[in-house]
């Protein structure tokens, strides 16, 4: 059973994809998986070298929190390599002439919409495979294949006709955006009684901060935390009304999409004449920009860095006062094995809390939250609580705990579901720019800028 | 039959091995890799990268790290295979006289090849054993393994049962007769097979996994070293230096975050110049 809503025809067409029908199918998903197979090697290196050893079981929380065989990493694999195998091998081929068996049809379609959306591309499987097969490249490869088809979720299909039509995710305009940094600058005004003010296409500025769009509405406390930090050390800083929006929803369907949304990074970053593009807390967001804005787009012009990089790099200049609270970090998985940044958030947790806890398994090693790979639609939240199952049991671990800091949108839409679900709804969770900015002193000494 | 098996099969099974492998091989290699896959924590340094694929080559570190029993049981194996392999290419080559070569008496020499041999050869089995064991007795992977699978474990444990027979007494292979035969392979001047029924079977049965190979997942072991090193990358700088080379066609393709609805994509439609 497909776990999500899928998106109409309507939605598919006005992100410009024309949906296939009936005897269509086939001939159109064989050439979508060749077209895959050609654009990217790791397709068919990683299909056709899994021996099938079941080191990967252990390793994926989606498993161990639904105890559903085709979640298994190898299994989920498995559905698209026997495609795979009868269309692109020379064994596979030769049978697929005699037989009809593994043919691509409308059955494959759901057990392909069904597993490769309870997939988060964590890869934390890569990590424990000795030959280091990512299962989340092939889940990437099918999504896209069904995309292609016209089949997506409603919720990302949104999303990403959001993206494209305005450069974030919830799709808000340019008034709607100067309205918030209005507020927001208030409420720094209220706390602080400075003018801290947060920049909108501010021409000229050196820095283009790219924040998660939720940080207007939902995750306030991190843009209060960013601009009270550039306030401090007077960055001469931004934010573009063409690209609020670090996440990139079409890395997780739509390659396409996901190219274009990343062009825009580069177009505002020349727009304003900004030299320093800094990303904000967003996990696979960070990891399309890190890694994949040279594949997508070509050379990159400008010099990128994470917030929490920049923050940590300038910790020696911050006064702070640290916040007394027992608090852990979860690793978002693009942070972790997707992109190396485990340092900075530790440092920054460990200057602005009294007590900081590892949970383990930590770092690279640490388990995905269940929300990653835009899985947060309201259908999928069940399944969602048997997601993040680990992630429950790991935080259960450190109690008594008053803080749980989640450097990444998804995580923290997901997290505070996962807590309430299994009983921890006390702890509190958010960013770790937030807990930079609450054990910030401003001071009179302030920024200049 | 005997000159199909002796003088035929042995050309055939070798050139599928060879041109099968390059091929599959050169497939994968032929296609770009778009995007940067690096997996953290990822050595910078050349010494570094060299640590990290020899320790994931020659120790298995990551089945050490996760899955011990697992981990032991496959480095036995590919060990004693490995040690196989080269105990058949020198002991063949210089009739098991090669520990001379340090310093051993010719008879010490052979008694040494015959138990190092006969050590691997049982190490092999018995984990090719414990593979089969695990893949029956473990639900998860009882349900992950597919026929093939099984048919590749059952393949090298024959061809290794087979080998080992030429140990019992009354089995014996003259070592000789067997080096004059391949070597009128390698020569292209095919003589007839030695009359010796282990032999011929083993024989047999490598020309078989020979032909297998290439369409097997054996083709993982050179499948490894693809995957590592994309996961090895170094990541990307930015600003991009000059004379970088550009990943692949995608990158290239031109895309206007303007005009979003019109009906171009990058992978599978035409695509409009900008």
């Amino acid at each position: 059973m497909i776990p999500f809503h899928v998106a109409k025809e309507k939605e598919m067409r006005a992100i410009g994809i024309e949906p296939v029908h009936g005897d269509e199918l086939q001939g159109k998903a064989v050439k979508l998986i060749h077209d895959y197979r050609n654009l990217s090697r790791s397709l068919s290196v990683m299909l056709e070298n899994c021996t099938r050893c079941g080191a990967c079981a252990e390793a994926c929380h989606s498993y161990l929190g639904t105890d559903d065989y085709y979640n298994i990493p190898a299994a989920r694999a498995g559905l698209f390599r026997r495609i795979f195998e009868r269309y692109c091998s020379w064994k596979g081929r030769l049978i697929g002439r005699l037989s009809r068996k593994n043919a691509f049809n409308s059955r494959i379609v759901g057990q392909w919409a069904e597993y490769f959306y309870q997939c988060n591309v964590c890869r934390r499987c890569a990590m424990f495979c000795p030959f280091g097969i990512d299962t989340g490249e092939i889940t990437i490869a099918a999504r896209n294949i069904l995309t292609q088809l016209g089949i997506a979720p409603h919720f990302i299909v949104g999303i990403g006709k959001n993206e494209l039509n305005t450069g974030n995710n919830t799709g808000i305009l340019k008034p709607a955006i100067m309205d918030s940094c209005a507020f927001l600058e208030e409420e720094l005004r209220e706390e602080t009684g400075l003018d801290i003010k947060i920049p909108v296409d501010k021409p000229h500025a050196d820095v283009l901060y790219v924040p998660s769009s939720s940080e207007l509405f939902t995750n306030t406390d991190t843009m209060l935390g960013a601009a009270k930090m550039f306030h401090f050390l007077g960055v001469n800083w931004t934010l573009s009304s063409t690209i609020l929006e670090a996440a990139n929803y079409g890395f997780l369907f739509d390659l396409d999409i996901m190219k274009r949304h990343n062009r825009r990074l580069r177009i505002a970053a020349a727009a304003i004449g900004a030299e320093m593009v800094i990303q904000g807390e967003c996990g696979h967001g960070w990891r399309v920009a890190r890694m994949l804005s040279e594949g997508a787009n070509g050379p990159v012009t400008f010099h990128l860095t994470h917030i929490l990089e920049f923050a940590a790099a300038n910790l020696s200049k911050f006064r702070l006062v640290k916040i007394p609270m027992r608090a852990t970090l979860h690793d978002p998985c693009n942070y972790g094995r997707g992109s190396g940044l485990v340092d900075a958030p530790r440092e920054l947790i460990g200057a602005c809390v009294e007590e900081f806890v590892e949970m383990s398994p930590n770092r690279e090693l640490n388990f995905c939250c269940g929300g990653g790979s835009g899985l947060l639609m309201d259908e999928m939240k069940d399944l969602r609580m048997l997601l993040g199952k680990k992630k429950a049991e790991q935080i259960s671990a450190l109690q008594p705990l008053d803080y749980v800091a989640l450097p990444c949108a998804s995580c923290k839409a997901q997290v505070p579901l996962v807590l309430k679900h299994y009983g921890m709804g006390e702890i509190r969770t958010g960013g770790v720019i937030e807990l930079l900015g609450k054990a910030m002193v401003m001071g009179s000494i302030g920024g200049n800028g | 039959m005997e000159f199909f098996v002796g003088r035929i099969l042995p050309y055939i099974a070798a050139g599928v091995f060879l041109a099968g492998t390059c091929l599959r091989v050169i497939g994968w290699l032929r296609t770009p890799v778009p995007f940067h896959l690096t997996l953290y924590p990822v050595p910078v340094k050349i010494f570094g990268k060299i640590w990290a694929f020899a320790s994931e080559f020659f120790i298995f570190r990551t089945l050490y790290r996760h899955d011990r029993v697992l981990w032991l049981l496959t480095l036995l194996f590919h060990v004693t295979l490995a040690l196989t392999l080269a105990g058949h290419l020198f002991g063949i080559y210089f009739l098991r006289e090669q520990f001379a070569l340090f310093g051993l008496g010719p008879g010490a020499s052979r008694q040494m090849s015959r138990i190092l041999g006969g050590t691997a050869g049982i190490v092999m089995i018995c984990s090719l054993g414990g593979l089969l064991y695990r893949r029956i007795a473990m639900p998860e992977v009882k349900r992950l393994s597919e026929p093939e699978n099984f048919l590749a474990l059952l393949l090298i444990l024959a061809v290794a049962l087979s080998g080992i027979f030429m140990y019992l007494p009354g089995y014996h292979i003259d070592l000789p007769t067997v080096r004059t035969y391949l070597g009128s392979l390698l020569s292209a001047t095919p003589l007839s097979p030695p009359r010796n029924a282990p032999f011929v079977i083993h024989f047999v049965l490598v020309n078989i996994l020979l032909l297998y190979f290439p369409f097997s997942r054996m083709m993982h072991s050179i499948g490894f070293f693809v995957i590592r090193t994309m996961l090895l990358e170094t990541p990307p700088v930015y600003p991009t230096p000059a004379n970088t080379r550009q990943r692949s066609v995608f990158a290239a393709k031109k895309v206007s975050p303007e005009n979003p609805a019109s009906s171009q994509t990058t992978f599978n439609r035409e695509v409009e110049p900008r």
